[in-house]
C-alpha cells in the first residue's frame, strides 16, 4: 500500500549528470525572467516575487520529492528566513520607532542585504536540522500532520512574539533589491544546487528510501540520517526563499508565510510534478501564469463592446480546481515527473536509468 | 470554576463532533479531509440564509444541503482517487477545500453574512450564587444526544456494521461482501450531517458566518482525529475532545499569555505524535509500515 505521497515505480529520477537536464530549466528561467520582467515595471514586480516563490517550490522539491514524505513545514522555515533577512537589514531608526519590543541586541545589529540572507540561510537550516531531528523519526501522514503542527506553532509565535518581530503588525521598510537580477541569480544557484544533491549519491539512496523503504535500509540507507539532511538542506532553501520575499516586497509579515503561502507552493510542486527539479521550475511558471491572466481578468477585460469580468476569488478557484484534476488525471504532474530532455536529443543512457 | 469545566466540556463536545465526523471518513477510505470545514462552512450558510422559515425548517434543509455537499465531494473528487494514498488524498482535499472557500467568495462575497439562529442559546442560567451560560450546557447536551445517536447508528446497524467492519479492514470487508462505495457514501454523509450539527453550534455562538467559517475549529479537529487514533472511531472522538479540552483549559491557565495558547497545543500533538505516531487509540490495520 502507497503510504507515501507521490511513490513511483518506473521514476527512479535522474542518477547521473546532464548537462541538458541542469541547463534547460536554468535557461528557461533566466530567458523567462528577462521577457516578462521587461514587459513593465510591474511586470518586473511580478517576476521577481516568481523568483522567490520559485525558490520555495525548490526547496519543497528537494525534500518532498527525493523523500516521499509529504510536508506542511517548510513555510515555517520561509517564515524563519523572511524575519531573520528582514531584522538584520532593517534600518536602526525604523526598528526604534516602529519595532519597540524587539529584543535588545537585534535592535543594534544592521547589515547588507547579502550578509543577511547567509544569515537567514544559516538560521532556517539550522531550525529545520533541529526540529528534523525529531520530526524525521515519522512517516506518512503522522509526519504530515507533524509538520503541519510545526507550521502551526511557528506561525503563533512569529505573530505574537514581539521580541523577534513586529508580532501582528508588519515589519516595514525591508531594503528591497534593486534589480531583478539578483533574485535571477540566487534562483539559479539554488537550481544547481537542487540538481546535483538530487544526483548525489544520498540523493539517489533517498529516492531508493521513497520507492521501497525496507530495500533501501537492505542497501545501507538510514532513512532517518537521508531524511533529516534533506529536511535541513529543504529548510535553508525555504528560509532564502523567505529573505528573498521580504526583499522583494520590501516588508514582511507572518501570515505572509501561511496557509495561503503552502497551499500556493505545495500546488505548484504537484501541478509540475514534484519527483522532478524541471516540475518544479514548471509548476511555479504554469500557476503564477493562469493566476495572472485570472488576476487580469478579474479586473474586468473588454472584448469589443462586450465587458467580460470574473468574479473575486476566480483565481482561487481555478489553481484548486487544477491541482485536484492533475492529481486525479496525472498525479505525477504536468511533466510527468521528469527531467528536462529536449525532444529530438534522446538520452543515451536512457535505457539503464 | 464550574464555568471553566463546563466551557471545557462544550469544547470538548463541539469538537469531538468535528472529529468524529473526520474519523468516520477517515476510517473506509484513509482519508484526512481538509475539507471538512467547507462542509460546516456550507452548513452554517444554509442556516442564516433559510433561517426565515423557522428552525425546524432550516434545520432540515441545512442538514440535507451539508450531506449532499459531502456525499458530492466523494462522487466528484474522492472516488476517483481510490488508488492514491493518504498523503495524496490530504492534498487533493486540501485542493477542495480552497475550492469551495472561494465558490463560496463568489456566490456569498467574502464578507460575513451575520444573523440570529437560535436567540435561545445564549444568556446565563442562574444557581444560587453561581452563573452559567446556557450555550455550554446546550452544547455538552447536543453533543452527547448526537455521539450517542452516532453510536447507536454504528454498534447497532448493518450499515454501521460494515462501517465499522470497511474502518478495521478495508479489503477483508470487500471481500466479505461490502460494497465499498456504498459504505464510503455513507461515511460522507454521515460526516455532512455532523458538520451540520457543529456548524449549528458555531453559528448560534459567533452569529455571522464567512467563507473561512470552518478552518478553524477543522484543523483543530483533524489533528484531534489524527493524535487520537488513526481508523478508530472512539479515538477519534475522544481526541477531538481531548484538543477542544486542551484547548479550553489552556485558555483559561495562560491567562495574559493566551494568545499562545496554539503554540502549547501544537508542540502537545507533536509530542503524542512522536511517542505514538498511530494515536493514542491504535488499529493495527493503520500501523504505518516503515
Amino acid at each position: 500500500m502507497a503510504n507515501e505521497l507521490l511513490k513511483s515505480s518506473q521514476l527512479p529520477g535522474v542518477t547521473r549528470f546532464h548537462w541538458q537536464q541542469l541547463l534547460g530549466p536554468i535557461l528557461v528561467v533566466i530567458v523567462l525572467t528577462y521577457l516578462t520582467s521587461g514587459v513593465s515595471a510591474s511586470f518586473s514586480y511580478l517576476t521577481e516575487g516568481t523568483l522567490a516563490l520559485l525558490v520555495m517550490v525548490l526547496g519543497l522539491q528537494v525534500f518532498i520529492g527525493n523523500s516521499g514524505v509529504l510536508s506542511f513545514g517548510q513555510a515555517a522555515f520561509a517564515m524563519v528566513g523572511g524575519f531573520a533577512s528582514g531584522l538584520l537589514t532593517v534600518p536602526i531608526k525604523i526598528k526604534e520607532n516602529v519595532l519597540d519590543g524587539l529584543w535588545e541586541p537585534l535592535k543594534a545589529v544592521n547589515m547588507g542585504i547579502w550578509p543577511s540572507l547567509v544569515i537567514a540561510v544559516l538560521v532556517g537550516a539550522l531550525f529545520a536540522f533541529i526540529t528534523g531531528l525529531l520530526l524525521m523519526r515519522l512517516s506518512g501522514l503522522a509526519a504530515g500532520i507533524a509538520t503541519f503542527a510545526l507550521l502551526m506553532v511557528a506561525d503563533n509565535v512569529f505573530f505574537n512574539w514581539k521580541l523577534i518581530g513586529p508580532g501582528p503588525q508588519v515589519m516595514p521598510q525591508v531594503p528591497k533589491f534593486a534589480f531583478v537580477d539578483e533574485s535571477l541569480v540566487l534562483a539559479v544557484i539554488v537550481i544547481v544546487i537542487v540538481y546535483l544533491i538530487g544526483i548525489s549519491r544520498r540523493g539517489r539512496l533517498l529516492r531508493a528510501t521513497r520507492e521501497d523503504a525496507l530495500a533501501a535500509r537492505a542497501l545501507g540507507a538510514s532513512v532517518w540520517h537521508l531524511r533529516v539532511l534533506f529536511f535541513t538542506v529543504s529548510g535553508g532553501i525555504a528560509a532564502l526563499s523567505g529573505a528573498m520575499y521580504a526583499h522583494h516586497a520590501g516588508a514582511v509579515t507572518a501570515r505572509d508565510f501561511y496557509l495561503g503561502f503552502t497551499f500556493t507552493t505545495l500546488a505548484m510542486l504537484i501541478i509540475g510534478g514534484a519527483t522532478s527539479l524541471w516540475g518544479a521550475v514548471v509548476g511555479t511558471v504554469l500557476v503564477t501564469a493562469i493566476g495572472q491572466v485570472l488576476l487580469v481578468l478579474e479586473g474586468g477585460v473588454n472584448f469589443g463592446s462586450v465587458e467580460f469580468t470574473l468574479p473575486n476569488g476566480a483565481r482561487g478557484l481555478v489553481i484548486a480546481a487544477a491541482l485536484v484534476i492533475i492529481l486525479i488525471w496525472r498525479p505525477k504532474g504536468i511533466t510527468g515527473g521528469k527531467e528536462f530532455a529536449l525532444p529530438f536529443l534522446k538520452l543515451k543512457s536512457t535505457g539503464r536509468q | 470554576m464550574i464555568q471553566t469545566i463546563l466551557d471545557a466540556l462544550s469544547y470538548g463536545g463541539l469538537y469531538g463532533l468535528a472529529a468524529l465526523g473526520i474519523g468516520l471518513v477517515f476510517g473506509v477510505m484513509r482519508l484526512v479531509n481538509f475539507a471538512h470545514g467547507e462542509l460546516i462552512a456550507i452548513g452554517a450558510y444554509l442556516f442564516i440564509i433559510t433561517i426565515d422559515l423557522g428552525l425546524p425548517i432550516s434545520i432540515m434543509i441545512a442538514v440535507t444541503g451539508t450531506a449532499i455537499l459531502a456525499l458530492l465531494m466523494e462522487l466528484s473528487v474522492f472516488k476517483r482517487l481510490r488508488l492514491a494514498g493518504p498523503s495524496v488524498l490530504l492534498i487533493a482535499s486540501f485542493g477542495v477545500s480552497i475550492f469551495l472557500q472561494r465558490l463560496y467568495e463568489i456566490i456569498f462575497g467574502a464578507l460575513p453574512i451575520s444573523g440570529q439562529i437560535a436567540p435561545w442559546m445564549s444568556g446565563v442560567i442562574e444557581f444560587g450564587d453561581t452563573t452559567i451560560t446556557r450555550g455550554s450546557v446546550l452544547t455538552i447536551i447536543l453533543a452527547l444526544v448526537l455521539l450517542a445517536g452516532m453510536r447507536f447508528l454504528i454498534e447497532n446497524t448493518t450499515l454501521g456494521l460494515q462501517i465499522r467492519a470497511a474502518s478495521s479492514d478495508f479489503q477483508t470487508a470487500r471481500l466479505l461482501g461490502v460494497r465499498s462505495n456504498y459504505v464510503i457514501g455513507a461515511a460522507f454523509v454521515f460526516s455532512g450531517v455532523l458538520a451540520a450539527a457543529v456548524a449549528f453550534v458555531l453559528v448560534t455562538q459567533r452569529g455571522s458566518v464567512d467563507p473561512l467559517f470552518g478552518i478553524n475549529i477543522t484543523i483543530l479537529a483533524l489533528v484531534g482525529t489524527v493524535i487520537g487514533g488513526l481508523g478508530s472511531l472512539q479515538g477519534a472522538a475522544l481526541g477531538g475532545f481531548a484538543v477542544g479540552m486542551t484547548i479550553s483549559l489552556l485558555n483559561s491557565f495562560l491567562g495574559n499569555y493566551r494568545v499562545y495558547t496554539y503554540t502549547w497545543l501544537f508542540i502537545l500533538v507533536i509530542i503524542v505524535l512522536l511517542i505514538r505516531p498511530s494515536g493514542l487509540i491504535s488499529n493495527k490495520a493503520f500501523k504505518e509500515r516503515a
